[in-house]
């Protein structure tokens, strides 16, 4: 259900974000390949192929753009037949575990070379960052959902291929901050994309 | 969904240029197309029953295994179907299964140092292995009173931190009585969830029991 609420919001955001469009804007959809870091990263050490985002921007200034960023990466792994011990408590087995990322953030961006066809970047985004952990064993399930509050650096450059239509590769550092229920949580993601000219 | 406030910016600014409402179009489209990939390709789960075996163990902190090695056993695995009615004996698994295995029972007690003994009067403990065959969480003790009657009457426990079984769980429990525990104590507890269920599989089932012993290393008084 949870699922299915953040899936709405993102196709809404992405929706609005594209209605409501402005000169001198535009409109990202990208490919994202993620790596686990930390805790994540002990939890899934599988890289992460199922990954998506969208970004809107519009140019306050040539070389500054505002906007907002939303993304979607589902982490997955197998883990082979392995015994787990908690106090005097032992459960041996194969485990499932999921783990999927959900950023929504506000986001800037600085060009180092506007109106040119190469353009290089560096942005970052503030915002909020949900996380829901699954490990499923047997027939039980062991869940945990909390909101971060994230950050995230990005660099990357948008390569002009017509008037209207950039293709755009991004490096970028998810990081969600400590929760009551989980530590803080990071994956890199490398962002491969079109954006478009609003 | 509703086009008309983007229509109306479209024909302001591009005065009626149709690309502008195809951009857009294609955008979404691509947009859904993500979506639609990410939730198809979604990772699957258990493909086959055996990746759903599971083996869980628990043991009491405040006994002492080391100064104990002698066991009983009955030679019959009994099926616990929820409330036996008083005077009957329990329904019990069916030959070779269960001569398969009581013997996979005792070799692993054997291996991890333990002497069994005919008399669970005079053993240091009592090994009960049954089978659930719904999904009771009650274990009642009257379920042995056939082998030995100082089990009849104590009533039941609730086996430790398990909420919920599937049918033909697969549940050994070591039973402590006597001087310390005059009322029968559980003190090592372990099933192994769904093993006895579908098709019949030997390998997974003995498996299940090796498992049992080898994740309990504080069974071993060698």
């Amino acid at each position: 259900m949870k699922r299915i609420i953040v899936l709405a919001i993102f196709t809404i955001l992405a929706g609005t974000i594209t209605l409501f469009s402005q000169d001198k804007s535009h409109f990202s959809i990208n490919y994202d390949m993620s790596f686990g870091t930390g805790d994540l990263g002990d939890f899934i050490s599988k890289p992460s192929f199922r990954g998506a985002s969208a970004q809107y921007r519009i140019a306050v200034k040539d070389n500054i753009l505002l906007g907002v960023d939303a993304g979607w990466n589902v982490f997955y792994e197998k883990k082979e037949d392995d015994s787990y011990t908690s106090g005097t408590q032992t459960i041996s087995g194969i485990q499932y575990r999921y783990q999927n990322e959900i950023p929504i953030l506000i986001a800037a961006d600085y060009l180092f070379t506007a109106d040119k066809k190469i353009q290089p970047y560096v942005g970052i985004g503030i915002g909020a960052m949900y996380t829901e952990r699954i490990v499923d064993m047997n027939l039980y399930r062991f869940e945990l959902s909390p909101w971060h509050f994230a950050m995230k650096p990005e660099a990357g450059m948008m390569y002009e291929i017509s008037d209207k239509t950039d293709l755009k590769l991004a490096g970028k550092y998810y990081y969600g901050f400590n929760t009551e229920d989980l530590d803080s949580q990071g994956y890199f993601t490398v962002s491969l994309g079109f954006a478009f000219q609003l | 969904m509703d086009f008309s406030f983007y229509k109306l910016n479209c024909e302001l600014e591009y005065l009626n240029n149709s690309k502008c409402e195809s951009n857009m179009k294609k955008n979404v489209f691509y947009l859904l197309g993500i979506i639609f990939i990410m939730v198809s390709c979604y990772p699957d789960g258990p493909e086959y029953y055996e990746d759903l075996d599971v083996v869980y163990t628990n043991y009491s902190e405040d006994f002492d295994f080391n100064s104990n090695n002698t066991f009983a056993m009955p030679d019959k695995i009994v099926k616990i179907e929820g409330n036996l009615i008083e005077g009957e004996d329990p329904e019990f698994v069916q030959e070779p299964i269960n001569s398969q295995l009581i013997g996979q029972i005792e070799s692993n007690m054997t291996t991890k140092g333990w002497t069994k003994v005919e008399d669970p009067a005079n053993a240091d403990l009592v090994l009960f292995p049954a089978v659930v065959t719904n999904t009771t969480v009650v274990y009642y003790y009257d379920y042995w009173c056939w082998y030995y009657p100082y089990y009849c009457g104590w009533g039941y426990y609730y086996p430790v931190s398990v909420s919920s079984y599937t049918t033909g769980t697969l549940i050994m429990s070591l039973v402590a009585d006597g001087e310390n525990y005059v009322q029968p104590s559980a003190i090592w507890y372990a099933a192994a969830n769904g093993i006895m269920t579908g098709e019949y599989n030997t390998s997974r089932v003995t498996r299940a029991i090796d498992q049992a012993f080898e994740q309990s290393p504080y069974l071993d008084t060698k």
